[in-house]
């Protein structure tokens, strides 16, 4: 062993040090950037070996399935009283950290998760799937026959209408998780529902299908035919793996671009009409009440959207020097179509740029954006707003509440806006009246 | 490469804005940028529809061979189907047989419900409120208090119980029966379910075919397919009838009328909070929200540790300190587990065999080369490993 290299490991006291020094020379390295310094602090964790370099690893499959780095423990979905029934996490909802999402698929533990009665379990052996209604041939299927017809795997995003709603009237979380967390966006495989029901025959009389779930809140909702025959799907299939319990294990049905409430989990039955059923869940709940007076029924699609996920609360730019040269991120998605671009203001609103998209730019998935932004450690209003291939322009605040107003919960679609402070902290703000 | 694909967004932009019109004035073509789908409008949603063409549909490829003949599953029995399919429909059609009165309703919701809902389902504990809520209507039918916006602190909230908001009461039935009691869904017998759906009618004063609701009242299914919930007419569009679904489509074909939509405004937009002041109002968290779980945290450290009670410390040390040897005898240590090797480890006795542990032997170092392990924790090591080797009767 090299006994010139220290193994033991950094200190918090000589981390400090060397951060200490080294930012009383950071004007001095700034303008010798290219030459080796002789006046910088010599950072230890380049000077010393480190632990995990001088001992053996851990054993090739100690993990068969595979966790994320020990150091990753703080990146979990989360959830709030707020979003429950007393605080029963039976009937309530986790959110996926935006914060920490990278691309455009999430990872199935961060998948946002809603449940009416608890996460169920299913036996996949037990697992049967019926259709039936106005179809010629009627059907029983086991996950196993369900899996011999024709696969398809397309990547959306799933999104829970209520997704924003704590924030109708005026900002409450100082979190992007919280914000807007309640979506996902993952690799989808199953099988085109059209597939199956060319087989079945459907009969000319039939206009809705009601989906239902086996988990005990025996979920279900109803769909008109025209999506249905479109690109609705059954899944099993999660980024290269089986549903994830909390993602309807092992099927649930998946309607590109709609309420995640309609994309029904744990699915047990599809059965064909000529009538809506007017289940619970699209009568006395996802029913957005408008101002009127009325409510929006069948309220499918999730308009366009977007939020800026860096800077945000969680990752603020605190760290940034003035003149420093920094990308501005974030997230849009549309359930009517595919994002075609987002601008983004500095001045809450006045004036607008144009920011880049970057990446995959698929239809009802997340699309990212981009924008190379010089800080002048100014405070700024900062939002981002997204339009689509069907004409949809992200609304204001007030562009919103004026149609609506701010009693509806769901399909919260209005730009949003994070404050940043000179010393760059993010702060959750909105611009309204 | 920033600059081109500036100028195709805009121009995909004016593009999107007039389907007719064509894309022209530059030499790249708009159908190579990516995200740029052949699409028509016309989906019930109010959005485009892409096409499946050449077994191309947007970003994706497909196969185009036939499925004609797919033909997996079997037919469902007539008892299966009846099973399962015990949905209801607003006319009733579904409903099963079955009666129960408001008054036999009441006596289970004290038992069964009234722990989560409040008593006379009045709410109060956190869980939906069933009843209550003033049912006033005004000159145009329309429920006064569902008009409530809480625009400022402090104003009224629309509340949304059975009779103010609920526009079906055949939901009520299914969804007692398959969805509650909470903990412990579908054991309610149909009769306890008319019972139920009788008493939380009648709590919110609902009249039945002119037929107020005492508690000797008897709902059966007859009886509860001619409820008109007050809330009936409060939902658009019109989803019923064979028209539904064409109202639907022509509902979200205008967005900006029925939903809310923003515009493009790219400079000196006025008055973006449309408060009359060119100034935006900023509207800060008056009280944040902090309740989380688990709690924010955002640093990249170690996890407290959390200690497995189901492996011993002696395993832990040995996993430490000598299972990278012991675990195979591909290294010439006796592989833990391997009965025959071990015992004749063990016809040494176990004092040489701990000596050896201590003192090293072969290619073996010291103490496994820990230094730090004490005479103690080397002999529970030992003991862990010649435990785990013996053979099994």
């Amino acid at each position: 062993m090299n006994q010139e290299f220290e193994t033991e490991e950094l200190t918090s006291v000589s981390r400090r040090d060397f951060f200490k020094k080294t930012a009383t020379v950071s004007a001095a390295a700034a303008a010798a950037i290219l030459a080796p310094s002789t006046v910088l602090a010599d950072d230890p964790a380049i000077m010393h070996h480190p632990k995990w370099g001088t001992t053996l690893g851990a054993e090739i499959n100690a993990n068969p399935y595979g966790f994320p780095s020990k150091y990753e423990h703080n990146v979990v979905r989360r959830t709030s009283a707020l979003m429950s029934s007393a605080g029963d996490m039976h009937a309530a909802i986790s959110m996926t950290p935006l914060h920490e999402q990278k691309g455009i698929i999430t990872p199935n533990g961060l998948h946002f998760t809603r449940t009416h009665n608890g996460v169920a379990h299913v036996d996949p052996n037990e697992y049967r799937l019926m259709i039936h209604g106005l179809v010629e041939k009627p059907i029983v299927l086991t996950l196993e026959q369900l899996k011999r017809y024709p696969s398809e795997s397309k990547i959306h995003f799933v999104e829970c209408p209520s997704n924003g709603a704590a924030e109708w009237k005026g900002p409450q979380f100082n979190s992007v998780q919280f914000v807007r967390g309640m979506m996902s966006c993952t690799e989808w495989t199953g099988v085109r529902l059209k597939t199956i029901l060319d087989e079945l025959g459907l009969k000319p009389e039939a206009k809705w299908m009601l989906a239902e779930g086996s988990d005990g809140s025996e979920m279900s909702r109803t769909l008109p035919i025209e999506k249905v025959l479109d690109d609705v799907m059954i899944v099993y299939g999660q980024n290269g793996e089986a549903l994830r319990n909390e993602q309807g294990y092992p099927v649930r049905l998946l309607a590109p671009g709609w309420e995640a409430n309609l994309c029904v989990k744990w699915l047990k039955r599809l059965e064909f009409g000529d009538k809506p059923w007017y289940a619970k869940e699209e009568t006395s709940k996802y029913t957005a009440l408008t101002a009127s007076g009325k409510a929006i029924q069948h309220f499918y699609a999730l308009e366009t959207n977007s939020i800026i996920t860096s800077p945000c609360p969680e990752i603020p730019w605190t760290d940034l020097k003035v003149g420093d040269l920094v990308e501005i991120e974030g997230l849009a998605w549309t359930g009517h179509g595919t994002v075609s671009g987002v601008d983004i203001t500095f001045d809450g609103g006045k004036n607008w740029v144009e920011a880049n998209l970057k990446g995959l730019v698929l239809p009802k998935a997340w699309t990212r954006f981009s924008y190379m932004y010089r800080y002048e450690g100014k405070p700024l209003l900062l939002a981002s707003r997204s339009y689509d291939d069907s004409d949809n322009v992200q609304p204001t605040v007030n562009q919103e509440k004026k149609v609506v107003g701010v009693e509806g919960v769901y399909h919260r679609n209005a730009i949003h806006t994070w404050a940043v402070n000179a010393k760059g902290e993010v702060n959750n703000v909105q611009i309204r009246s | 490469m920033f600059k081109l694909d500036h100028k195709l967004m805009v121009a995909g932009v004016a593009l999107a804005l007039s389907s007719t019109l064509l894309f022209g004035g530059s030499s790249a073509d708009s159908s190579t940028l990516p995200g740029k789908y052949s699409s028509q409008p016309g989906a019930i949603d109010g959005g485009v529809i892409y096409p499946r063409k050449d077994g191309v549909h947007t970003a994706y490829r497909y196969n185009e061979q036939s499925t004609k003949g797919v033909n997996f599953g079997r037919l469902p029995t007539a008892n299966e189907i009846a099973a399962w399919d015990v949905d209801a429909l607003p006319d009733g059609t579904g409903l099963p047989e079955g009666e129960g009165s408001v008054e036999e309703g009441d006596e289970l919701f004290e038992t069964q419900c009234a722990s989560c809902h409040g008593d006379f389902g009045g709410g109060g504990n956190g869980y939906p409120q069933l009843t209550g809520g003033n049912q006033s209507k005004d000159e145009n039918g329309v429920i006064i208090t569902l008009k409530n916006q809480r625009l400022q602190p402090g104003m009224a909230a629309p509340t949304r119980t059975i009779g103010t908001y609920w526009p079906k009461a055949t939901t009520l039935f299914t969804y007692i029966r398959d969805a509650m009691p909470y903990a412990t869904p579908k054991s309610l017998s149909a009769n306890d379910t008319y019972a139920l759906t009788a008493y939380i009618l009648a709590q919110n004063q609902i009249v039945i075919d002119g037929e107020k609701m005492t508690d000797e009242y008897v709902l059966n299914a007859e009886k509860l397919a001619k409820v008109v919930l007050p809330n009936n007419n409060g939902f658009y569009p019109n989803i019923d009838g064979p028209e539904g679904p064409a109202n639907v489509k022509a509902f979200f074909a205008d967005r900006a009328k029925n939903i809310g939509s923003g515009t493009r405004c790219m400079s000196n937009c006025k008055d973006p909070g449309m408060d009359g002041k060119t100034e935006a109002t900023v509207m800060k968290i008056g009280y944040e929200m902090k309740d989380v779980v688990p709690p924010y945290a955002y640093a990249r450290d170690l996890p407290p540790e959390v200690d497995d009670k189901s492996v011993s410390k002696a395993e832990k040390l040995y996993n430490a300190n000598c299972k990278v040897c012991h675990t195979t005898d591909a290294m010439g240590a006796p592989a833990v587990g391997d009965e025959e090797a071990w015992h004749s480890v063990m016809a040494k006795g176990f004092d040489k065999v701990l000596y050896n542990a201590v003192n090293g032997i072969g290619g073996m170092p010291a103490k496994g080369g820990n230094e730090d392990l004490t005479p103690s924790e080397i002999r529970d090591i030992v003991k862990f490993m010649t435990d785990s080797s013996k053979k099994k009767h």
